[in-house]
């Protein structure tokens, strides 16, 4: 199909525009939701030096949110401040996994965080998003794709952030290994869920927006059987998705938590200029 | 709530193992620069505090290339070896400022008329004196 190059060609056919914005959410509502999470760690984390590279991270991930968030202003959904602010849980399309909270216990009161799992949802979404970058590149709607290829820019340093963090505490024996394991399951339990395209995967494929899910999948598991290899640990297997589906609107306690939160200030005046 | 202060007891604590390394940190701002020291950190090994220091560091300007160096490899000299930096203050002759009268020659050979005679002088005998060698009055 030809590439669509503005926002007002895209709303000309209904179907694709629904298609688009539908994976427009989960691009946005992804990174916005991990971004969040990782700023609770601001303090908290192992060292200072890695205080502030998480830090920064943090704050380049919640700026791949606001430029998806910001397609879909111009494709009419209003503005990325009330996007990423204002809409329920049930309305939000991220992956369960990524709404999870840190550990136990909450910013402000013990806040028992777990390193470990902290460093496998990163890394291995950190793969995932790479990968879906690239197919995004060729995406049908030329403004994905320039931004597609903006982001990606940054996603080489947060590669290889986490892949040394993980290869360091997996290869490193003792507790951490113990612990990285079981962060490994935890997030394999759920990572069916950030794969998964959602209720128009079809759609996706047939304008092009994408590469075809089942392609996706299977170019993800021959990178990340590489990851598990040089880890020395068995890969696992496919993935599962436990806690539901995220993509369709399902989600946990987690996700209620993180919006009370992050939406707080901006509930006190939304009519508040920034 | 975890404190400061257990934070600090524990960072001193691994250091007590000898978990951290202190690592200087060096950037190149663009291809044609050299490379210049900027901070230190605190990191277990190499890998990971070229890692730390890219957005410790690099966070508001960009740069072209990153070194870290162990601090411990650093061969630093002894206080009583400053010693050896003292020096007289009679070497004007090593500075460039010793050249500043170039400008003016050249000057002086620029304004000259190119008569025939003195272009016909340029090629000649080529087994005649050395002109450099020649009258030279380097300092």
């Amino acid at each position: 199909m030809d590439q669509i190059a503005t926002p007002q060609e895209a709303i000309q056919n209904k179907q694709y525009k629904m298609a688009l914005i539908e994976l427009l959410y989960q691009l946005a509502d992804d990174d916005f939701i991990l971004a969040f999470r990782g700023s609770e760690w601001l303090g908290l984390a192992p060292h200072i030096e890695e205080d502030i590279a998480y830090a920064s991270i943090n704050q380049a991930t919640m700026g791949h949110a606001v430029m998806y968030y910001e397609l879909l202003e111009s494709l009419g959904e209003g503005s990325a401040d009330e996007l990423a602010h204002e809409r329920k849980a049930s309305e939000r399309k991220n992956a369960i996994l990524l709404e999870l909270m840190n550990g136990t216990g909450s910013y402000l009161e013990n806040p028992s965080y777990d390193w470990a799992f902290t460093v496998v949802r990163h890394y291995f979404y950190d793969i995932y998003k790479k990968l879906k970058l690239e197919s995004l590149k060729q995406s049908s709607y030329l403004p994905l794709a320039q931004a597609a290829t903006k982001i990606k820019m940054e996603q080489y340093y947060h590669v290889m952030h986490w892949k040394v963090w993980f290869n360091q505490l997996v290869l490193s024996g003792g507790e951490a290994k113990t612990r990285m394991q079981a962060a490994i399951q935890k997030v394999w339990d759920e990572f069916a869920d950030v794969l998964s395209y959602g209720t128009y995967a079809a759609d996706f494929s047939k304008y092009q927006l994408i590469e075809e899910e089942n392609l996706f999948k299977q170019k993800w598991e021959v990178e990340m059987q590489q990851v598990f290899q040089k880890a020395g640990i068995d890969y696992p297997g496919p993935p599962s998705a436990r806690k539901g589906n995220g993509r369709t609107g399902m989600h946990t306690e987690d996700l209620n938590q993180a919006l009370s939160i992050l939406s707080e200030v901006y509930s006190l005046d939304p009519q508040a200029t920034w | 709530m975890y404190t400061k202060s257990k934070y600090v007891e524990r960072m001193s604590c691994l250091q007590n193992e000898e978990f951290y390394h202190v690592f200087e940190v060096f950037s190149k701002r663009n291809h044609k620069s050299d490379f210049q020291h900027q901070f230190s950190l605190l990191a277990p090994n190499h890998e990971m505090a070229l890692v730390m220091a890219q957005e410790n560091f690099m966070r508001r300007e960009p740069v072209v290339d990153i070194w870290v160096v162990k601090r411990s490899d650093i061969t630093k000299l002894k206080p009583e070896d400053k010693k050896a930096l003292e020096r007289l203050d009679n070497k004007e002759y090593r500075l460039t400022k010793g050249y500043g009268y170039l400008k003016k020659k050249w000057r002086k050979y620029e304004q000259q008329v190119l008569d025939e005679k003195e272009i016909m002088s340029w090629g000649g005998d080529q087994r005649g004196p050395n002109r450099n060698a020649a009258g030279s009055d380097s300092k």
